[in-house]
């Protein structure tokens, strides 16, 4: 009791001091001391497993180091290992052509979406929360069920044999596995999109659309040219961190195809994880580590100067 | 009549898409036994739930499920404390380099998880803490977005309660449990609903950081139970497992979770 009634400014200055208080005195007195008490665990928590990892991380690109050897210095021979290696240009694309399809499907849909949830009408919050389900659900349960949804003898299979134009080959053909894994993705994260979009897309006064109608403009006038420039930083935030997240893909192809068929769906993170946990060459997973980094700050940097740029 | 049922239309066709995986997964799961066929699978004509038993008794899935109810559980708390605390700081202090410390951590946000996997996995080795609850907890606690929303919301608790509660002659730690942590129910509540998500669903820390079934938590075991050779109502009995404590979550605590959504929407 006593070492906090001395933090209080408002007591502290009622006892007598003669001699000029010492920096710790002022600092206890100013309430810095206990908050640098309050922050500690924290900043300990940070610097151990996360902001010393991330250095070692990049530490670790410059060296040669497997589990049971020692470390050895090796400069910049990793990358020029990594640019040379056609598993990790492989790694690269399959993931580019991921996002590619991924994202634009997922923010299209998401949006389609929270346009049809923005209206007011009985049991919208019932539709929400159902929209909402897959998001909360971890992406190795949803990787159990979408594996036999798309499985041969599985439902869509026997939807399309019913039609005649099936079985077909969703994830055992190089050419549907990433469009197939995108439409499961697009069920896994819409809901969440949808979220954000609809926040933003109440937020747009009424009047807006409203005086839009008045001069006669048609729906999808008011929809490019009022609702669309209004949802501008929702729609943004949305894009950016769809970008992120597909970049990152790992979940999904580990459990429902494990890169396959034929290393047509071996993601980035997947190759990453690969060179360090069945391989264990740390030093080489951590390079393909800062290649993922790179990418990462690349588009969050484009995120801040678009920003910038609106406001 | 039309008009009304018009706009539900397009709603219903995306809801009954949303279902049907998960009613997918609920209808095989009490198919136990029972060869596959379409679409008679797909009507749940025969209950049996002996998939569930043989999920909970042919595995480690009791354990599982007390691991990743630790797991989880553990690390809300952790988080909520060392979070609420630092936030308090960086929210109401003035310290030496506050400004640079609490950016910092922002920064991190921007690293991806994956290039400090191999460091984290490195350290818990070295540390002997591999395999363990407490390797499993302790390097996911550093949070930096559960301090940056405990941050913003503890901003906006007026200053003068804190200075009144000071003129009453509080002390800081008393200020902060007594002032602070009752104004912050809400966002103690959205951020715990969250933390307990990403735990209960986390995959890749758990698939590195334990190496003994006894010790997987219910998202890796049922990865190891579809790897092994056990029928597809197993399987999904055991999806059903993993997936039922954050429904019964979700239905209970709906709003946190839209809160969260938002909120992170909205930075």
């Amino acid at each position: 009791m006593a070492t906090e009634l001395l933090t209080d400014p408002a007591t502290a200055s009622r006892t007598k001091r003669t001699a000029a208080p010492s920096r710790w005195q002022r600092m206890r007195r100013d309430g810095s001391a206990i908050a640098l008490v309050f922050v500690l665990p924290y900043v300990l928590l940070f610097l151990v497993f996360r902001i010393g990892p991330a250095i070692a991380g990049m530490l670790l690109s410059l060296v040669k180091y497997r589990i049971t050897g020692t470390i050895q210095w090796r400069g910049l021979e990793n990358f020029q290992r990594l640019f040379a290696d056609s598993l990790f240009w492989n790694a690269l694309q399959v993931t580019i052509v991921y996002t590619l399809i991924a994202v634009p499907l997922t923010v299209v849909v998401s949006l389609a979406m929270a346009q049809l949830c923005a209206r007011s009408i009985r049991g919208i919050k019932v539709y929400r929360a159902l929209y909402f389900l897959p998001v909360i659900t971890s992406l190795i349960t949803s990787g159990v069920i979408w594996q036999w949804i798309y499985s041969g003898d599985g439902p869509l299979n026997w939807f399309f044999s019913a039609i005649g134009v099936g079985p077909l080959p969703w994830l055992s053909s190089g050419a549907m596995v990433l469009p197939s894994l995108s439409l499961m993705s697009v069920w896994t994260r819409f809901g969440y999109d949808m979220l954000i979009l609809l926040a933003g897309l109440l937020a747009i006064p009424r009047e807006y659309s409203e005086a839009a109608m008045v001069d006669g403009a048609s729906a999808w006038d008011r929809f490019w040219r009022v609702t669309l420039p209004q949802l501008k930083p929702a729609l943004f935030f949305v894009v950016i961190l769809e970008l992120i997240q597909s970049f990152q893909v790992f979940d999904i192809v580990y459990v429902m195809t494990g890169g396959g068929p034929v290393r047509s769906s071996y993601s980035l993170v997947f190759f990453l994880y690969d060179q360090g946990f069945h391989y264990f060459d740390f030093g080489y997973a951590s390079a393909a580590g800062v290649v993922l980094f790179a990418i990462t700050l690349v588009v969050s940097l484009w995120q801040r100067r678009l920003f910038r740029e609106d406001s | 009549m039309r008009r009304r049922l018009l706009p539900h239309l397009p709603l219903a066709l995306v809801a009954v898409a949303t279902v049907f995986p998960f009613y997918v997964m609920v209808v095989l799961s009490v198919q136990h036994g029972r060869p596959l066929s379409l679409p008679g699978s797909l009507l749940p004509i025969h209950i049996d739930f002996g998939a569930y038993a043989e999920a909970l008794a042919g595995s480690d899935m009791g354990r599982w499920i007390g691991n990743t109810v630790a797991y989880s559980g553990i690390s809300v708390v952790l988080v909520l404390v060392f979070a609420s605390i630092a936030a308090y700081a960086f929210a109401k202090k003035r310290f030496f380099g506050s400004k640079v410390l609490f950016w910092t951590f922002i920064a991190m946000l921007m690293v991806p998880y994956h290039l400090t996997l191999i460091p984290q996995f490195i350290l818990i080795s070295k540390l002997g803490l591999l395999d363990t609850m407490t390797g499993l907890i302790v390097p996911t606690l550093a949070n930096a977005q559960a301090l940056f929303l405990m941050r913003q919301f503890i901003i906006g608790i007026p200053d003068e309660l804190i200075e009144a509660a000071k003129i009453d002659g509080a002390g800081e730690v008393r200020i902060f449990f007594q002032i602070i942590l009752p104004q912050c129910k809400p966002i103690l509540a959205t951020l715990g609903v969250f933390v307990f998500l990403w735990h209960w669903n986390d995959f890749l820390w758990p698939l590195v950081a334990t190496r003994s079934p006894g010790n997987y938590v219910l998202t890796v075991g049922l990865y190891s139970l579809q790897a092994k050779d056990v029928s597809l109502a197993v399987t999904m009995a055991a999806a059903v497992i993993t997936f039922l404590p954050i429904l019964l979550v979700y239905l209970l605590l709906q709003r946190y979770f839209v809160r969260g959504v938002t909120m992170s929407g909205m930075k």
